[in-house]
Order: C-alpha cells, then structure tokens, then sequence
C-alpha cells in the first residue's frame, strides 16, 4: 500500500516582498478523499494552490518554504506540467476549451492517441496521424464516468455551461495516472441540479481511489461533499476538521473569524430611523463578473448602509447598476423621487453621487490636474465654474482653485498643489480626490464603492474617518460597498451581505461572526436557526 | 554619485575649453581692422603677387630663349626641324633653370612695391566704391520697371494657361548701364597707380617689360582688389594661391582669420557644458525627443555661422514656414484630445480647404475677401466631411491609428480622379489642352498670394518678419486654447483621456469624438489654404498625401503624446521641425557639395524626423 496520504503539504510559508501571504499552512489529503478548502476572498487559497501547481508566478517571486510530499515522497513541482506529469489535475473554474472543437478533441487535446503514417516516418512524430476511433473510445469512457450521455462527436461551442463544466472534468479524468484533482469553485456557473449532479459525479470519483481538493464558498455544498475540511484565515491555518465533527455555523464562524481591532473606531449609535432616502426594488445589473439577480432594498435618510459579500458577488454591481453605467433593470426612487435607470447623466442631476471602485479606470482623469478632476463633474452636470459669454463658456480659474485648495485642505490630500497631475499621486490620494469630485457635486446621496481598496493602512482610516465625518456633521446617507468586512463593521449602521447577486440579508454590524458566514455563502443566518431548530 | 561626479568634470572641462576659444576669439577680431591683420594682408597679398608675376617673369625669360634659339639656328643654317627642335630644347631649358630654382623671396626687397599695392589697393576701392554708387542708382531707377515687366510676362503666361515656375527676384538688365564721370576718373586714377606698381615690379623682376606688365594687368588688378573684400575673403584668396608661406606665424595669422568661428565653437562648447551639467533635468522636463532634436537645431545654427551662411536669411525662411504649417500642426490637437489619436486623415480636411482655394480662383474672387471666402468654402465642405469621416471613427474605436492613415491615403488617391472630372473652367486651373486641373496651379495678386505673409511685414537686417502669417497663427492657436478650457472643451479632454470616465458623468462620447474630428478637419482646410498662400502655389494630386505625416511629426517632437496634448507643442514642435529643414539643407549642400545630394537630403531629413517623432510618441514627461 502508498502511503497514507496522497498529498502532503508541510508548513507551507509564502512571501510577496515584505507581505506573508501564507505562513505555516499544512495540507493533508488521503486517497479518495474529498477534502474542502475554505476562506474569505484573499486567505490564501489561490495561493497555496499556486503552489501546489508551481506556477511560474511563486518561483518569479522567490520560491517558498516548507515541504510538498506526493505519495510520501518529497516533491519539487516545477511547472504546471509537471504537476501533471505526477498526477495532479486541475478543472478550472473559467473553462480551457477551445469552442471550435469537439468534445473528444478537446478531451484529447495535445495528448492526441496517433498512428504513424508514410510522411510521419520522414517528417516526424508530429505528422503522424490521429487515430479518431481510439480517442472517442477513450472519451466516451471519460463522458461516462461523469454522467454525461452527450454525443463525443458534438462541437464545444454552443454547449451549455454546465456541460462545459463537465467536458473539463472528464479531461482531468481521462489523463492516465491521475490522483488528485483540484475543483475550483466549480458550482459557481452551475443550476442547482446541475450542482447536486455534480457532487454526485465528484462522489463517483473518489470512490474510485482519486482524491479531491473542493475550493467552494458554498457551506451547504461543503457539508454535502466533503469528507474533512481545511479552513484559512489571513493566509493562516485556522482549522482543519473532519466533516463529523463539524457544522455549518462552526464553519461560518471560522471562516469570518475576529480580525484584530477595527480600522477606525467609531462611537457606537442607534441605527437612523427616519425617511428613506432610497428604495431599491427588483434591481438587475448585467455588470461582468459582478453580475446583480433582482436586488430590493431601503436606505434610511442619514444611514452608513454598509454591502459585503465575497469577491465576484454582485455587491460591486449595486452601485454601478444605480448610477447607470452597466446596463440595468428595476425600479429606483430616490427621496421619494423616481430615478430614471439607463443614464449617467440623470443620477448625476438627482443629486446621487458615486466614488468608484475602480480609481484609475472610471475614477480619475490620470493625465489631469487635481482641480480638474475635482470640478469636472459639477461643471459638466451642473454648469458650475464656468465663466459664461453668450453660448460661450471658459474655465473660472479662481473659482475652481478656491475649491480644490479647500479640498485639499479638508481632505488632506498630499500633493505639491491643485495643479499637480493626478496620476502621480499615491492610491490614498488619488482615492482623496475621487471623494472630493463627489463632494464638489454637493451630493444628498453618496455611493462609495470599495473605498479602500489597494490603498495603505494609514490612508484607510483617514477615507474611513472622512466618511464618518461626511455622515455625521454634513448628515449625508452614505452606501458603501466593500470586500472587508471589518471595515463595514467598523463605520455602518447596517450591513447588507448580498451573494451570487441576491441580498441575503441585512445584518447588525455586531451580528456573530457565524451569521455573516452563512450570509456570504448565501444562507440566511435566520433561516438556517430555524432549519437548525425543526431538525431538533 | 560618480555619474554626477563625471558629468561635472566634462562639464568643466568643455567650459574652460569654451572660455579659451572665446577668449582667443574675442582678442584676435579686433587684430582683422588694426596693423597686425593690414601686415598678414599685406604679406599674404605680396607674396600672391610675387608668385603671378614671377609666372609671368619664366614667360618673359622663354620667350627671349626662344627668339634667340630660332634666330641661332636659322644662322647655322637648319632646316624648319631643326629649328622647332631647337626652339623646344631652349623653351625646356629656360623653364627648367627658372622655375626650378625658386625665386628666394627673402632676398628681395619689396618695400616699393609694398607701399605702391598699398596705394594701388586703396585706389581701386574707391573706384569700386563710385561704380557700386552708380549701379544702385541705376537699378534703383528702373526697379520698377523691371518688375511690372516681370509680373506681367507671368501673369500673360497663366492668363495663357502655361506653366510657370516659382517667382524668382526680379533682376534689373544692366546691359544699358554707362560708367559715369567719377567713375572714369577714379579708374583714371587707379591705372595711374598701377605704373607706379609696374615700376615697382620691375624694380624686383628686371626682365619684364610694357607689354608683360599690360597683360598682367588683371590678374593684378584681381589680386589686389575684389569687390566686396574683407579681411576673411582676402585671407582665403591668397592661402588658396598658395601664399601661406610667406607668412612668420602663420598660427596667429590663422586664428586671427577663424576669430569669429572661434567665437562660434566657443559659445557652442558652453551650451555642450550646459547641457551635460543639466542632462538629467532638461530630459526629464522636455524628454529625450525634444532635447535631441533641439540640440540638433542648435548645431544646425553653428555650422550655418561656421560655414557662414546667412543665419538671419535661413532663420526667417524657417519662421515662415513655421507660420505656413502650424494651422495643420494645430489640427492635430482637437484629434488628439477628443481621443482620435493622430489625425493621419488629414488629407480630408485638405483636399476640402484646396477645394474652397480652387473655387475662389475660378469666381475670381480677389485679395483678402477672396481669401475668407476661400475659408469659408473650405470650413463648410470639411465640417461635412469630417462628420462622415467621424462617423466611421466612431465605427472603429481602439483602430483609429490604422484608419486614419488609411483614410488618408484613400482620400488622396480619390481625389486624383477628382481633379481630373471636376468640372472647373478658369484656365489658370485647367490644363492648357485636355481636361483635368493642373498639377500646381500658381497663385498670383489677383488671388490671395502671400496675403498673409506681406500684411504688415517689416525687415529686421536680413530677417523678414510675416507679421500677418504669425498673427493669423497665433489667433488660430488662442482659439484652439478658448475652446479647450469652454465646457464642451472640457469634456471632450475628458473623452479623449478617458472615455469610460466620461461616460460615468453621462457624457455622450461619440458626441464629443465627431466634434473633436471635425475640429481637426476644419482646421486642416484652413491650414492648407495658409500653406497655400504662403508657398504661392495650390499642389493638388498627391501632394497632401505626406502632409498629415508632417503635421503629426511636428507635434510630436514639440512634446506632445497621442494622448495628450498642448497649444505649446505645436508652436515648439513647428519651429523645431521646419527649422531643422530649412537649416539642414543648406548645410547638407555645403559638407557634401553636389547638386543632385539635395533633394535626396531634404526627403532623407524628413522622413528621418517623421519616424523618430513616431518611435518617440511617449511624449514629454507630466508637468
């Protein structure tokens, strides 16, 4: 018999500069075993398993510590290839297919079953013929063994996701002496039956002696498939468990877990109750990868409405379908006002206004000066710091210098002065400026859109505190969209977790941390207790 | 550390080579006009002299051997043979003792003859200086004349639908010009003094007599004197007779001719120094396009003063062409800013303009209402134009370097069957026999030739300033700038900067991309015409097809990026460009004489500049 465990991570450590990415995670999967990998966005998943590939990305930064044993035996993975050659696969969660070919090609592809032929013998193993019966053979067993009845023969293109998701497995399969396979988050694009067949198809394979790292968000889809359970936090071990001895709250609660002491501390309040500010119904934003399914809500007058969730969830989409830049469906009001959807242009006018995600893409005009920036929005939407002369309009210097020099000023933005390019400051500053173009619009309403966002510890609190202050002193609603959690915690009046682009719930920012695990994996806490109570 | 260590050391040693050439310079000009520069002239100037006459001396000696030889032989009697055999044995042998054994010229004395020549010299200044009097008079007095002769031969010729070439100065026939009194009496004066250098020359060469000295006469005379002579131009007449031998210290007497270039390479060293000490600062505020191609306009400069070409003639030349080609330099920006990148359809917007020129000249409409109208005309058919030509933009987001420059080459080629079917009837449009306009139609005062350049033009020395043409230049850039800080100036920067920015403050961006793309052709049509004015010349055919390449050239050495653009850009870059060519012609023509190298050089330079400016389109640093 082989050893006892097929893969064997020891004390992984992993290094990006100054930055701990991983630091002493351990790995342990037995043959045939489905074993689960959990953790927010950013807790080291990709990571480890960038690892366990070698991808070029970890030897071009340094290599890492600690030990890969495959089979009991201390492995050095140089390239994704060789982590082929010995017998770990991967199913991807974007789909490597090429659309123009067929099922079996693709299964095939680059590992072709050929015959040689009369040029092949002078030209070469690369002229050789392919031998198209035995590699349909081959792929209908693969097919098969995954359930799927589809012919071998049909094209790629124009399959549906799920059969795609499907076609990638069976190729992992039909590699010859593979062992393990890594699935990652490979329900994302899938129907629940889809999913559910899935699980059993994973189930299937196990059984045959393969074993299986499960990267999900999903705790239901965990606590159906998986045999044990390994759970990071902040690129650190927090626990590894089997599946007998665990539950989704205890899951949920490791997951989220207390991140040291909040980023900004904010004295707390009495949730805002007054009128609404803005109601949200039915809202649908085709924004790729951050797709919204039919999102309702209410923002109270004077509120922080904080939105989390994971990466890829839709929350970012919240923002971007209300003020219009993806295409958008459903209904928006705003003080009582309808919102016409579908142009910038009027939710600007409404009065709404938005710090994007995206700084250096939508944010910012980078080859531009930061007064620029800072007026641009009030003189196109509201005609602001124009000298006018008849249908002609000229930049009001004094004006615009008055405003970005008090901007500066309240802000804080570090700069040489208002004429200094914007793509020459660091990312707090330029998140600076992009607040003050908001503000110089006067806003009733603000969006601020994962505002601490690659941006360093210090200038995070001072975004966060200015927030705060705009919310209290000026009484302006805010809605802010952000990936951490801690931070919405620290500031919000309310939490709303939304996943796979619905709104799951609205949350305390005191609420366990087991209720926003479950929130994020798209269970409502609530629900589940009283799931929890009538299976009691 | 070191680096900066090294770069001071080179800068201190260039600035002390610098300052001993300005020096030497400085205190050697002044010795051309005082003693020491009249003792090399006078040196250089009897030696020269010496050397011609003694020529003219072996001459003299072959002669008498052979009357003496054809005489001795016809006594003893020989035959015609024996005589041509004698004649050419005593000619050999005469010219062998004489010229063999050089004259020893320190022997002589020349003193007499010094102050003879000296006087000789002076006299026949002042003969040259009456003449030159009198010849100014003249043209002076029948100018006129010979330019309304000039200007109506050319317009009998365009009236008559024949080719004419390029206006040349009109020069004044001297062949009715009759020396004047004083000018017969000075030359009396100076043939007086030229007995007194005969005497003094026979002083020196015995043999020489009447007739040798007559026909010596004027290779004298031009040895002496030249009209127009300097110290430089004298020095250079005699060292390339080879008189440089006669000379104590012949360095001093050569750094006193090369004091001014001394000056020059001086001042060009302490620029070298500047440069070296400063590298660092000057690349990064202008980038390394801009310091190149500025350093290489300055060297320009030096080697027209070394070469001594007429810097303040050259420098003009290069200002009006500054002027005729900004408005199309200037076109540029709105494309750049609304986010078309480098208009390289240009041609669309000067094929229009060319179109307002051609039916102005047709309605013969004339001067300045002339001119406007031709703007107008132009303006109207290049907005259209441009519209359709945004909307394939607006099309092809992302492609627009490829499409612009095909657009611009199918534009030209188009417009050449154009011209041949456009139904144009004026003759001075169409060709003489069959249909079709002409290649270049000459524009004269009936139309809006030069209208820009002459329209308070004035003269500094040789320097022409086209107050007109820098005025227009300077109205079209402050509207360019007017425009680019209006609201609708504003959003369009922002569209060109960053459309999805734009579009997040519900910008309409193909909006704002058809009105930056019809800017840049409206512009284009009116640049065109300026050029037009300016050159004299409307070129239709293929001619426009290289102007969007010069135009975008010309900005993008003048700092800007295809993104990112400013009304500086493209005066700098202007100037930098047409300077280059202008300067660099003339100075290519003198290091490599030759007349076919100059139109090869003027494409090589060109075209040079054009694939550097587009290798270099990064542009100047952020402010």
């Amino acid at each position: 018999m082989a050893a006892e465990y097929i893969l064997e991570m020891r004390d992984i450590t992993k290094r990006y500069g100054e930055n701990t990415v991983l630091s002493g995670v351990s790995l342990k999967i037995r043959p045939g075993e489905i074993h689960a990998l959990l953790g927010e966005n950013g807790a080291g998943k990709s990571t480890l398993m960038n690892v366990l590939f070698g991808m070029p990305v970890i030897h071009a930064t340094g290599g890492f510590d600690g030990e890969v044993l495959v089979d009991g035996q201390a492995t050095h993975i140089a390239s994704p290839h060789d982590a082929m050659n010995k017998g770990i696969g991967m199913v991807h969660q974007e789909f490597m297919l090429l659309p123009g070919f067929s099922i079996t090609e693709n299964i095939k592809l680059n590992r072709e079953i050929t015959r040689p032929n009369f040029v092949s013998r002078m030209l070469g193993k690369s002229m050789e013929t392919l031998d198209m019966g035995a590699m349909s053979h081959d792929a209908r067993s693969a097919l098969d063994s995954v359930g799927m009845s589809i012919d071998e023969y049909t094209r790629v293109a124009g399959l549906p996701v799920g059969y795609m998701q499907f076609v990638e497995i069976a190729r992992e399969i039909d590699k010859s002496g593979v062992k393990l396979l890594v699935f990652d988050e490979p329900t994302a694009v899938l129907t629940e039956s889809e999913a559910t067949q899935l699980i059993s198809v994973m189930k299937e394979i196990a059984s045959k002696g393969i074993a299986i790292i499960f990267i999900t968000h999903r705790l239901d889809e965990v606590m159906a498939a998986a045999d044990s359970i390994t759970i990071l936090r902040d690129g650190k071990l927090a626990a590894t468990r089997a599946i007998a001895e665990t539950s989704i709250v205890d899951l949920a609660e490791l997951m989220i877990g207390r991140k040291g002491e909040g980023v900004v501390s904010v004295k707390s309040r009495p949730v805002p109750q007054g009128k609404t500010a803005m109601k949200v119904r039915d809202l649908v934003v085709d924004m790729p990868g951050e797709e919204v399914n039919g999102v309702s809500f209410d923002v109270v007058e004077g509120e922080i409405l904080g939105i989390g969730g994971l990466a890829g969830q839709g929350k970012i989409g919240i923002p971007n379908g209300v003020m219009s830049l993806y295409p958008v469906e459903g209904s928006v009001e705003l003080f009582g006002e309808p919102l016409k959807l579908g142009s910038a242009g009027d939710a600007l006018r409404s009065g709404i206004a938005m710090v994007s995600e995206d700084r250096k893409g939508v944010g910012l005009l980078l080859d531009q000066s930061i007064e620029d920036n800072i007026v641009f929005n009030a003189m196109q939407i509201k005609g602001e710091y124009l000298v006018k002369f008849g249908p002609f309009t000229n930049k009001n210097d004094r004006e615009i210098r008055a405003i970005a020099e008090k901007m500066i000023k309240d802000l804080d933005i570090r700069c040489f002065g208002p004429t200094q390019h914007a793509g020459t400051l660091s990312g707090g500053n330029q998140q600076k400026v992009c607040i003050a173009r908001a503000l110089a619009m006067n806003p009733k309403f603000l969006f601020v859109s994962e505002p601490t966002r690659g941006i360093d510890i210090g200038a995070k609190s001072l975004v966060l505190e200015t927030l705060v202050k705009l919310n209290r002193e000026h009484g302006m609603t805010i809605v802010m969209v952000s990936s951490e959690l801690q931070e919405l915690r620290s500031i919000c009046d309310r939490i709303a977790i939304v996943s796979e682009g619905k709104l799951i719930d609205i949350l305390a920012p005191n609420a366990s941390d087991a209720d926003f695990g479950l929130a994020m994996s798209g269970i409502k806490p609530s629900e589940h207790a009283q799931k929890g109570a009538d299976e009691a | 550390m070191t680096k900066n260590k090294t770069r001071i050391i080179i800068a201190a040693l260039l600035v002390v080579a610098a300052l001993a050439a300005i020096v030497l310079g400085v205190m050697n000009l002044p010795n051309r006009t005082n003693a020491t520069g009249a003792q090399i002239i006078d040196t250089l100037r009897i030696r020269t002299l010496l050397d011609a006459t003694g020529a003219g001396v072996v001459d003299s000696y072959v002669a008498i051997a052979k009357k003496e030889a054809t005489a001795a032989a016809k006594a003893a009697g020989g035959g015609m043979a024996a005589i041509r055999e004698a004649v050419a044995k005593a000619e050999e042998e005469t010219r062998a003792k004489y010229s063999g054994t050089q004259t020893d010229y320190s022997t002589l004395d020349t003193t007499a003859l010094t102050a003879a020549v000296a006087d000789y010299a002076a006299l026949l200044a002042e003969h040259d200086a009456v003449a030159v009097a009198a010849e100014n008079a003249y043209i002076a007095e029948n100018m006129a004349a010979a330019e309304a002769a000039a200007k109506a031969e050319r317009e009998a010729k365009i009236a008559a639908g024949e080719e004419v070439g390029e206006e040349t100065e009109v020069t004044v026939d001297m062949s009715g010009f009759v020396a004047t009194e004083e000018m017969t009496a000075a030359k009396a004066k100076a043939d007086a003094q030229y007995e007194a250098v005969g005497a003094a020359l026979q002083g020196i060469y015995p043999v020489l007599d009447a007739s040798a000295l007559n026909t010596l006469k004027g290779t004298i005379e031009s040895i002496v004197y030249t009209r127009g002579d300097t110290f430089t131009a004298q020095y250079d007449r005699y060292v390339a007779a080879g008189s440089e031998e006669a000379l104590d210290n012949k360095g001093a007497a050569f750094v006193v001719r090369y004091a001014d270039d001394l000056i020059y390479v001086g001042a060009a060293l302490l620029i070298a120094a500047l440069v070296v000490l400063f590298s660092e600062l000057l690349v990064r505020k202008l980038g390394i396009p801009r310091v190149i191609i500025g350093l290489f306009f300055i060297l320009l400069c030096f080697m027209c003063l070394l070469y001594d070409l007429s810097l303040p003639t050259l420098l003009s030349n290069a200002v009006v062409r500054m002027g005729m080609n900004s408005i199309m330099v200037l076109a540029m920006v709105p494309g750049i800013q609304c986010g078309i990148s480098l208009n390289l359809g240009l041609p669309i917007g000067l094929v229009c303009g060319l179109i307002g020129g051609l039916v102005t000249i047709e309605m013969e409409l004339p001067g300045v209402w002339g001119f406007l109208f031709a703007i107008a005309f132009g303006s109207a058919l290049a907005a259209a134009a441009g519209w359709l030509y945004a909307q394939l933009l607006n099309r092809l987001k992302g492609e627009e370097m490829g499409v612009t420059t095909y657009v611009g080459f199918s534009i030209v080629s188009l417009m050449c069957i154009a011209w041949l079917v456009l139904p144009f009837k004026s003759l001075k449009l169409r060709w003489p026999l069959g249909t079709g306009l002409r290649n270049t139609i000459g524009l004269d005062s009936s139309n809006f030739s030069h209208i820009l350049d002459d329209f308070l033009s004035f003269k500094i020395g040789s320097f022409d300033v086209p107050t007109g043409l820098l005025l227009f230049m300077a109205l079209c850039c402050f509207a360019v700038w007017l425009f680019s800080r209006s609201k609708t100036g504003v959003a369009m920067q922002a569209v060109g900067n960053n459309p999805r920015f734009a579009e997040a403050t519900g910008i309409n961006v193909d909006k704002m991309r058809i009105i930056g793309t019809v800017l840049s052709t409206v512009l284009g049509a009116i640049g065109i015409l300026v050029y037009s004015q300016s050159y004299g010349f409307m070129q239709l055919y293929t001619a426009p097809r290289q102007m969007g390449f010069i135009a975008a050239s010309a900005i993008l050495i003048g700092g800007a990026s295809t993104t990112r653009c400013k009304i500086s850009h493209v005066i700098i870059g202007t100037f930098l460009f047409q300077g280059v060519l202008t300067l660099g012609m003339p100075v290519a023509n003198v290091l490599v004489p030759g007349s076919t190298i100059s139109e090869t050089l003027r494409i090589l330079i060109s075209n040079g500049i054009i694939l550097y400016a587009l290798t270099k389109s990064g542009g100047a640093s952020r402010g």
